[in-house]
This record gives C-alpha cells, structure tokens and sequence, in this order.
C-alpha cells in the first residue's frame, strides 16, 4: 500500500484500513440517499448509519444518542469547549485546538511535569469556584505520554462534593481529548470517569474529517453550527453516512487488535530507542517512557537540526515528524516541549517517530540505519563529534 | 535562497567550485493576502531541503520589519502619488544588496551570491549571457562596493540550461515553477494587494480630447500610463491612459495611440544612481524604460535623457536604466 516508503508519522495520519474501505464503498454510491430522506431506500441508511454509531458508541462504552458526529476532533473539541459557561482549565501541551478554543474563554493554563505529565494536583490548585470544565488531552501527541485521567477524574469527583457542601452549584466537567490513544490504551468513558470525550477516525486508520463527541447524559451542548437538526439538533448538517460507517469499522478494528498491537508496538519502539540511545549517548527522549504510547518515540540529538534529519530521511523513503522547530509549523518551537523546559538546542535537535499498524521490524531495522547514518553525518558536517 | 530553481542551482555550483557555502533564506513577508495564501513557509522548506542536499549549513535572515519599512510602504507611497514603482528595484538596493549583504559580512561571509541573471567584473555590472532573462534592469541602484562582493554564478547561463543543470545534479527544486512579478505579491494582482493599504474611490476615466466623462474607474493609482486593458470604457476604438490627475481621482485617456502625450524623447530622472563613475555627457550610450524593454541610443546631461527615438507609455516611477554596451551604468526613477 505504501510501496517501498517507511511510514513513522503515525501521530499525524493513518492510512485507512482495507476493511474499513470496504466497509464504506458502498455508502458513496449505491447507498448514497440522505437519511432523513422518507422512501425505504433512505431509511434502510438511516437504519446502518444508526447502527454503525451504536457499534461505534459501544467501543468505548457509550451509547448511540450520547455521541455527536463531527467533522473531525478539532470540531468536536471546538463543540465542548464552546458548551463551557464559566471559566476553563486546560494544560499547555494540549493540542492547539484545545489552546485556541480555551483561549476565546476565561482560561488557566496547568503546567506540565518534565516528564510531560498533568497531575491532579496541578489541575486542582488552578480551578476556581466558577470553574466549569477542565479539558485534559488522554495522551500528548508530541511525546505520547499519558495523562492520570482516572487520578484527575477523582480529583473533579471530589470538587463536585466540596462545592455541593458549600452550596455551589456551578457544574464542573472533565473533557477529554483522547485522539491519540484510541487503540493503544483503554478507553472507556465509565473508567476514564469522564464527562465528554473526543475522538478522531483519522488517527484510527478510519477516514479523516470524522470525528465525534461524547457527552455524559445531562450534560448539556450548545450547538455551533446550525440548521437541518441533525445529531439531535447538536451538529447540523447532512449526515456523512459514509465516514461513519468507516469510523465504526475502524474503531472496532482498532479495540479488537489493541492488547496485541500494543505489544508489538511497543517491542519495536523499544528496539528503535535502544538502538538509537546506544549509538548515541547525549540523546535525550523527553516524556514519562513509564506512561507512554505503546508506538511513541520522542528523541532529541542535542545541537543538531531536526528539521534537516527529516529532509534527509524523506530521500531515503522514511517519514518522521520533527519534535519541533520546522518550517512547516513557521517556525515557532513546539509549545509541548517549551513547557517541558527542553532547552532550545534540544528541542531543536528532535524527531517524533510514531510506529503504526503497517511498521514491521524489518523497517525499524533500516530507520535504526538511516537514522543513524544522517544524524553522524550531521554530527561531524558540524564537527559535534 | 528563495526556494527557487535558481538560487538552489546556484548555492550547487559555488559548492562544485570549491566555495565554503552557507544558504540564507530572508524572511522578507509571510502575510496572506485575499485569495492567495503566502507560500514562504513551502519556500523556506523547498529551500532548506536543497542546503540539507548539498550538504551547507543554512540560515534564515528576517527582514520582515526592514522589508515592510523600505519596499512596500515606498511601493505605497508611488502608487498615492500616482506613480508605478518598481518594489524589485528597491528590494535589491535596500535588502538584498545592503541588509542581506551586510547582515552575511557580519556573520563571517566574504562574499554573497544570488540567483541574479547578471555578471559582475571588478565591481562593474554586467548584463546576463541569456539577454531574454537579464536582470540587470532591477540591479542598477546596486554600489560598485556592494558588487565587488557579489557574485552571480548563472549570469553565464541561460534559463533552459539553469532548470537541465537543477535536473541533472537532482535538486530538490529543479522542476519548481518560476514565482511570478513582484515577489511578495505573487500571483495574485497588485490591485488586491493595494486594496489592502490604499483607500479607492471610485472616478471618472475622461477622454483627453473631447474632456467628455467616457467611463468609471474603480481608483486612479491602479492606472497605468500607456494602459490599454482593463478600462471600463465600451465600443469603439481602444482608449490609452495618456495622464491622470491624483488630485481629483480622474484617469485621462485617448483613441489616439499617436497622442503626443504618449510618446516622449526626453526624461527627467530623480534619485539619479550611477553603479561607478558618471556617463560622459558626450557620448552615446543606451537606455532601457522598463524590463524587457528594447535598448534605445540616448545622450545624457545631468539627470536629462535625450532618446534618440521617441518612447511611448514612459511611466514616472519606472526606472529608466543606461547601458554602456554590455556594462550596466545605473540609472535614475522616471519623473
């Protein structure tokens, strides 16, 4: 499918599953009535595409009529956030749909950890009496660490009880950014105790512009986009049949192969990290490797420019992400390992290698030897060795 | 470099010459502009990739400030005064050829080069082997000092042959598409661009003859003397923007392409340049009105060109640029 290219930008893309391709062909074409449309044709698709969202629900322990389908996780956060009266908690290194959407709100940003980790107790000591939601991404997608949600979850259960005590009535929500980790991590609303949740098709191997959110029973939405009715009056719009078939494919594809692809995954990250950290000592991987994305490798080479590697990587058929500094992004250090602390000649020096579904440990073999061979060859290039 | 074919061939050849070489990208302007989205953070990437190639240590020089200062709120200020400028020409004799020049000594360089269709021969100006591509036009308020540490290594060379040389050593950029006019403003027109940062009313477009009201104009600073396209005027024969008075917002044209208005054989330059020494007031030399232009014989006295054959469209703002042969002498703007 990807021919002779090495992917490991898993964090930014997965390629759509073959099944779930399958799953969705028809719907584009034979299948392609409006659900809301009243002859049988269209009401037999408005009967799958409710199915497919109740599997959907189901994969994380939610019902059909909880969920919202969007148009992606940024939609789905802007939605949560937007619901929020009062004023908002977040940490710096969600993602910047979390940042910008809080930031149009009366907002605290929570510190990170140098391990890249949230903990409860920061979370507390920024929440106010008229705090109304505190949104908390599942696992960063810089460094893949994973945030104690359950731990920040009791934390918020607490609050709730102290302010019933003192007579405050203000509701205080959990909102949870979980596009990285579905597949890798549990992911159940009941045990993650949270109130809303997004998630992502497109970083599942489903089709990208597809997203939903998840909002407890009685936890009220305000709709940000307006007209038809559809998702409950919660998220107008022509229901996009297609894409959630593929979703609900993809996610119970992604939950049926988690324990085993976590393990394998995790197996070849180790080798690759090993190695790297072996041929060269001064690299520094940032983030808890405790608490981490079974496919995650963040790595920084001190001094060298990260950037370079990549552009050197792609001649080679390998695709990685730069931990930070890149043209792409214009330019700005990343704001994740900024708030790590990662001083600048590190942050700069870094490649965020995310494994997938399609990485063998014949490809981890020759990323070992590519990259290996492009950060020597910048090292003495820059006479650093 | 820009993230272009010809910078990138030319940071490949100081290399192959044996040159110490560093690629430099200046940030000169990273905003968007109604329907067309700034591709500097594409360029600056095609760019770094063609230094990570090659093997040299790259760097990136922001001017936005300084470019924001010297060259478009000059190309502003022409445009209210009812002038055509010529931001390239400004962006090589404030930026390119001063910044970036110094910025480079500074930071250890001897010498810069650029991707100029141009020659340099003991600080002289020269004008390019591929006539059809030479740039010289936009290098003439240019110092002797500042090109007796320039080079331009495709000045020998011809634009078909810069694009086989990317393809053959593989360059990242060799088959990218040229970038087009005034290099910030890209594709899209400088109409929208001004639209931006100029207030236009709506005006009469009066015919110079019979001063009879033969059309509206959307705002007299997007006319061009000499301009035949894009009037609104209807049937007949086509009109030619021979004048227009900023004043009263009114935008002059003739049906008659031998207006005397139109036609010229003496200009009178301001913020006169001359690259070395003066011309010789008693010796023929040539001139070109605007790029491209074809190179006619002229005498000059002061800051007074006498063409030997009249020109149409001069149009005050343009620079008229004086050739001494193949030499490139400098020049002056077009009052």
């Amino acid at each position: 499918m990807l021919g002779a290219l090495i992917y490991l930008d898993h964090a930014a893309a997965t390629p759509l599953d073959e099944k779930v391709l399958a799953a969705m062909q028809p719907y584009f074409s034979d299948a392609f009535f409006n659900p809301s449309s009243p002859y049988a044709a269209a009401i037999e698709v408005r009967k799958k595409y409710e199915s497919a969202k109740a599997t959907l629900a189901a994969t994380f322990g939610a019902k059909a009529d909880e969920v919202v389908i969007t148009a992606g996780a940024t939609e789905s956060i802007n939605l949560a956030i937007h619901s929020s009266s009062g004023h908002i908690v977040t940490s710096s290194i969600e993602h910047h749909a979390v940042l910008a959407a809080a930031a149009e709100h009366d907002y605290t940003l929570v510190q990170p950890t140098e391990k890249g980790s949230i903990t409860p107790d920061a979370v507390r000591a920024a929440l106010r009496p008229d705090t109304t939601l505190v949104s908390i991404q599942l696992a960063n997608n810089e460094l893949g660490t994973i945030q104690p949600l359950r731990d920040i979850a009791e934390m918020i259960r607490d609050e709730r009880a102290k302010r019933a005590e003192v007579g405050n009535n203000t509701p205080l929500l959990l909102h949870s950014d979980a596009s990285q980790g579905f597949g890798h991590i549990d992911v159940h609303v009941a045990r993650l105790g949270v109130d809303l949740l997004t998630l992502n098709a497109g970083k599942m191997y489903g089709p990208k512009a597809v997203g939903l959110l998840w909002a407890k029973p009685g936890v009220l939405l305000k709709a940000q986009i307006v007209g038809g009715g559809q998702e409950r009056g919660l998220r107008s719009g022509t229901e996009n049949v297609a894409g959630v078939i593929g979703f609900a494919k993809a996610a119970s594809l992604a939950d049926s192969h988690r324990r085993t692809e976590a393990e394998r995954l995790s197996g070849l990250r180790d080798t690759l990290q090993a190695a790297l950290v072996e041929a060269f000592p001064e690299a520094i991987v940032s983030g808890s490797t405790k608490k981490r994305l079974p496919n995650f490798l963040h790595i920084s080479f001190p001094g060298i420019d990260g950037e370079r590697l990549v552009f050197m990587l792609e001649t080679k058929g390998i695709c990685v992400a730069t931990g930070s500094a890149c043209a792409a992004n214009k330019g700005t250090r990343s704001h994740v390992l900024t708030a790590i602390g990662l001083a600048p000649e590190v942050a700069d020096g870094s490649l965020r290698i995310t494994l997938g579904r399609l990485t063998t440990a014949g490809q981890i073999d020759r990323a070992i030897q590519e990259i290996s061979s492009a950060v020597s060859a910048e090292q003495s290039r820059m006479n650093l060795s | 470099m820009s993230g272009g074919v010809d910078s990138s061939l030319t940071a490949a050849l100081l290399k192959e010459q044996g040159h110490e070489v560093v690629g430099v990208y200046m940030k000169n302007w990273t905003q968007d502009l109604p329907g067309m989205r700034c591709p500097w953070a594409e360029d600056l990437a095609d760019a770094k990739r063609v230094a990570v190639q090659l093997g040299i240590d790259f760097r990136v020089f922001d001017f936005e400030t300084e470019y924001r200062d010297k060259v478009v709120q000059y190309m502003i200020d022409e445009y209210k005064r009812g002038h055509t400028p010529n931001p390239d020409i400004m962006c090589n004799q404030e930026v390119k050829f001063t910044l970036f020049l110094e910025t480079a000594l500074e930071q250890g360089a001897d010498a810069i080069a650029t991707g100029h269709y141009a020659a340099t021969k003991e600080g002289k100006l020269l004008q390019a082997a591929d006539t059809n591509k030479d740039q010289t036009y936009f290098l003439y308020r240019v110092s002797g000092k500042a090109l007796a540490s320039t080079l331009f290594p495709l000045g020998e060379y011809t634009k078909p042959e810069v694009r086989a040389m990317a393809e053959e050593r593989g360059l990242y950029t060799a088959g990218k598409k040229d970038s087009q006019g005034i290099c910030f403003v890209g594709q899209i027109g400088i109409r929208e661009f001004l639209s931006q940062y100029v207030e236009t009313k709506p005006g009469d477009i009066v015919d110079i003859q019979s001063e009879k009201i033969v059309g509206k104009h959307d705002g007299a600073i997007f006319y061009t003397l000499g301009q035949r396209h894009g009037l609104d005027v209807g049937g007949g024969l086509p009109y030619y923007v021979v004048s227009k008075d900023m004043d009263k917002n009114i935008v002059y044209v003739t049906t008659n392409l031998n207006d005397e208005s139109l036609w010229q054989t003496q200009l009178t330059l301001a913020s006169v340049h001359w690259i070395n020494d003066a011309p010789n007031e008693n010796q023929t030399y040539q001139v070109r009105i605007r790029h491209r232009a074809p190179l006619v014989d002229c005498t000059v006295r002061g800051n007074t060109i006498t063409l030997s054959e009249a020109q149409r469209a001069v149009t005050p703002g343009q620079s008229a640029v004086m050739y001494d042969g193949a030499i490139c002498l400098g020049g002056g703007i077009v009052v």
